[in-house]
């Protein structure tokens, strides 16, 4: 197991980072359709 | 809704593409990187914390711009832009800060050198954390936007001198060599385009959290005066 970490750790570093990004991309897709909703209420 | 789905898969396939190209001394194939004395694996950092300085550059200057269109129009939208924009620079400073120092620690040995590069650039989380203080001890919209808007030209105009003069004025540890070297650009193609791409894909990422932050605060404002 810490073989297989020691030897891949740039690949699993880029797992991480790469999840992080999602979820922030995910987070920040969903804030812009919110966003849109809200902006569409006050124009009512 | 394309251009931000483009935006993901495209920083997506930088990260996967910057962490997994491999570097070598003698690179022959399209996919190679190279090999940077000093640096190794940990010259891969490039694609990630220099556009994070670069964003944080662009931030503080059009929070400049937005100062000065708001002196000459008293629109508090552009206050709006100027602010928004500013912490948006300071949230991508911090970034670029933590990412360098993580880098320097297994560089240089220690997370915090007194470089010229780490001293420009806690002067100038100082000087943006200074703005936003100023920003929360004022009452009154107006006066809050005109006091602001002249600290962010102020400030702005200190930006280039930090990031771009000072450390190269003062010799340091920085390593400018794997960007450019002598005046000519010392990256291979591969290496140039992945690091240019990078850079785009960043410049985007920020206008979009612009974009959603400047609504949110327009938003809040509209709120308020309904309310009133």
């Amino acid at each position: 197991m810490f073989e297989f970490f020691s030897q891949n750790a740039l690949y699993i570093v880029m797992s991480i980072v790469l999840i992080g990004w999602v979820g922030i991309f995910w987070y920040l897709l969903r804030l812009d359709k919110k966003m849109n909703k809200i902006e569409k209420m006050f124009k009512e | 809704m394309a251009f931000k789905l483009i935006l993901g898969a495209w920083l997506s396939i930088i990260l996967i593409v910057g962490f997994s190209f491999p570097i070598t001394t003698n690179p022959t194939n399209w996919y190679d990187l190279p090999f940077v004395p000093g640096l190794e694996d940990k010259a891969r950092i490039l694609f990630f914390h220099v556009p994070m300085a670069w964003v944080t550059t662009l931030a503080f200057i059009i929070s400049l711009i937005y100062g000065i269109k708001y002196l000459t129009k008293k629109n508090l939208d552009y206050d709006i832009i100027s602010s928004s924009s500013a912490g948006l620079g300071m949230m991508f400073c911090v970034l670029a800060t933590v990412t360098g120092s993580l880098w320097a620690k297994f560089t240089w040995g220690s997370f915090w050198n007194w470089d010229p590069r780490e001293t420009s650039i806690f002067v100038l989380l100082l000087i943006y954390g200074a703005y936003f203080a100023l920003r929360s001890a004022i009452d009154g919209d107006e006066k809050k936007a005109t006091l602001s808007a002249v600290y962010a030209i102020i400030a702005g105009i200190t930006v280039p001198f930090f990031i771009f003069i000072m450390p190269r004025i003062v010799e340091g540890l920085h390593p400018n060599e794997a960007i450019v070297s002598q005046g000519k650009i010392s990256m291979n193609k591969t290496m140039l385009v992945i690091f240019l791409s990078s850079l785009a894909a960043f410049t985007g990422l920020f206008f979009w959290i612009l974009n959603l932050k400047v609504r949110a605060a327009r938003l809040e404002s509209k709120y308020y005066l309904k309310g009133e």
